[in-house]
């Protein structure tokens, strides 16, 4: 069924469930999401969103998937993600890389529910650099032995399979991987009690051990010594669908602030009669359409049948660091009320926050797009999204064009050398993904076309800021990739309880 | 060491190795930078610029974009040397 004839009958009982049933406060007051409510969002058909029909899912694209995304975070973030991760990374590699009798064996019961995916990548000395992952997955017979630790395994706690990066010492050379199943039931799986978190305290996130698990061949997933590449097609989709759950998070937050300066009263005026108070409105409001405008862009490639690598890193970027930014504007405008956890906003900012973390910590995303930038591989990538003309278009096009030339500047200059130069490569790779949050709002369908522009023009002020800012990139980098400041490394060498006066 | 065409042919391996944290004695000449050793464009890209940094060479990037092996890189060296000599 076509998103279009699925997503509004799953969005219209969704919202009747998540005004009936979901308060995102006494979710978290109650630990860990329970299974009965696990069971309802089954019922709504909530964790087959992605999953083909034929396999009873609803067989939504990625752009319908984010939709319903973004509706769950705006009412609580980690319902949101405890199905965004299921429908994206849980389930995607099982549905693009897996063998028929596996699939037909798995995703009917992962489409209703009765088992819920998981994905486990990082390790004790793995996070940002996956191709260090110990885990091991060794050839023997017609099985696979699995051996290692996961850690920070989202949906860990009930979930009943696992999809886990690994390293395949017999294929693959010396940093072969593959993405392997293994059912929860395996003998030599252990899952550890849930983390003690900042914020999604009800989600599940738990530590799992893999001692001798032996699965047979075939839950190897596609091709084994690929799986880094098979890891990263999977997160596209998990990178835009969290960027959905910024984006609920982000609307969430902007109603919040909206309701309370158009109630609250200081000074014998509402606050939103203030200046600065409108000011941070307008902000929040331009800084969500861009936002929503960005994932809906990976949404259209994606139904495309477009590269979507880069859309979905932009959206990540743009979308954790815009959600955590609009929950803080958000506290603010509460005054004290929304340092409250009663406010709700609190709550907003704690869930917020790891996104920028996890999925790709942003400034590890940033350096890999900077350094393809410069290496002039994603060029064409950035290339207008936008179709139509006019003085705004003629704005991104100038920008595009300076940022080409800042980045052949810096290839004359820095050469091969460039390619570890970190802070430049940050610079030109925000630069970048403003241009492609401004291209998303001038592509935008919104019928708000004086919104949609003032988003866009805010995204091409900052891709020039960073323009700029990447010209007096090479210094400051040098610097710091060399701690070469005396201070610094005097710093680095005290003891951690000495005092620095000002 | 980095005065001889050996030495430096050494000195290229070794550091391959050490970037990848493997045995030197598991880089072999004919391996592919990507399908065999497990490197993407981009961290063949920091591998070379960091060859260039160790044997004090200004690499030209476009060519280092086309390296495919060990031995490319190795012959990649050589003819920088041999250019800037």
């Amino acid at each position: 069924m076509p998103d279009a004839d699925a997503l509004p009958l799953v969005e219209a009982q969704l919202r009747r469930f998540l005004r009936r049933e979901v308060d995102a406060g006494s979710l978290e007051a109650g630990g860990r999401i329970s299974d009965a409510m696990l069971a309802k969002v089954a019922e709504l058909g909530l964790f087959g969103l992605s999953i083909p029909e034929r396999w009873g899912g609803l067989e939504l694209g990625l752009a319908g998937c984010c939709s319903v995304v973004t509706q769950l975070a705006r009412s609580d973030r980690s319902l949101a993600t405890t199905v965004g991760l299921h429908n994206g990374l849980g389930v995607r590699p099982l549905i693009d890389r897996g063998g028929d009798a596996l699939r037909a064996r798995w995703l009917p019961r992962l489409a209703a529910g009765e088992v819920i995916a998981s994905f486990a990548a990082t390790e004790a000395g793995a996070g940002s650099d996956l191709t260090r992952a110990a885990t091991l997955a060794t050839l023997d017979g017609d099985h696979v032995v699995v051996e290692g630790e996961k850690h920070f395994v989202t949906n860990g706690g009930f979930a009943g399979l696992f999809t886990i990066l690994a390293r395949t010492p017999d294929r693959g050379g010396a940093r072969g991987q593959a993405l392997v199943l293994v059912p929860r039931d395996t003998p030599g799986v252990t899952v550890g009690p849930e983390e003690h978190k900042l914020g999604l305290r009800a989600s599940s996130t738990v530590t799992v051990r893999f001692d001798g698990v032996r699965v047979p061949a075939d839950h190897v997933l596609g091709e084994p010594g690929a799986g880094a590449s098979d890891a990263l097609a999977a997160l596209e989709w998990g990178r835009t669908l969290m960027a959905a759950g910024c984006v609920g998070t982000a609307v969430a937050a902007t109603d919040a602030a909206l309701e309370h300066v158009r109630t609250r009263r200081q000074f014998g005026r509402p606050l939103l009669s203030f200046p600065s108070v409108r000011q941070h409105v307008a902000a929040m409001l331009r800084e969500s359409f861009a936002m929503q405008a960005l994932v809906m862009a990976a949404g259209r490639a994606e139904r495309r049948g477009d590269e979507l690598s880069h859309l979905a890193t932009a959206a990540k970027i743009v979308c954790s660091e815009g959600a955590f930014d609009l929950c803080d504007r958000a506290i603010q405008l509460h005054g004290g009320l929304g340092y409250l956890e009663g406010s709700g906003v609190a709550r907003m900012l704690r869930d917020a926050r790891v996104t920028r973390i996890f999925e790709g910590a942003n400034e590890v995303l940033l350096a890999r797009l900077g350094t393809a930038l410069y290496a002039a591989e994603s060029s064409a990538e950035r290339r207008r999204l936008h179709e139509h003309d006019g003085p705004l278009a003629a704005r991104f096009d100038d920008v595009d064009a300076h940022l080409e030339v800042a980045l052949i500047r810096a290839r004359e200059i820095h050469g091969l050398a460039g390619v570890r130069a970190q802070t430049l490569l940050q610079a030109f790779a925000r630069a970048d993904i403003a241009l492609a949050a401004a291209s998303a709002c001038l592509a935008s369908r919104s019928p708000e076309r004086a919104l949609a522009h003032q988003a866009a023009e805010d995204q091409l002020d900052r891709a020039e800021r960073w323009i700029v800012a990447a010209a007096g990139a090479p210094e400051r980098s040098a610097r710091d990739a060399l701690l070469v400041e005396p201070w610094v490394e005097r710093r680095l060498d005290a003891s951690p309880s000495s005092e620095v006066r000002a | 060491m980095l005065e001889t065409p050996d030495g430096r042919r050494s000195r290229t391996i070794e550091l391959i190795a050490e970037i990848l944290e493997v045995q030197v004695d598991t880089v072999r000449p004919p391996q592919r930078l990507r399908e065999d050793l497990g490197l993407d464009s981009l961290q063949s890209l920091e591998l070379l610029s960091l060859l260039g940094e160790e044997l004090r060479l200004e690499l030209p990037m476009e060519e280092a974009l086309e390296l495919e092996t060990v031995e490319d890189a190795c012959a990649f060296v050589e003819r920088t040397v041999a250019a800037n000599a």
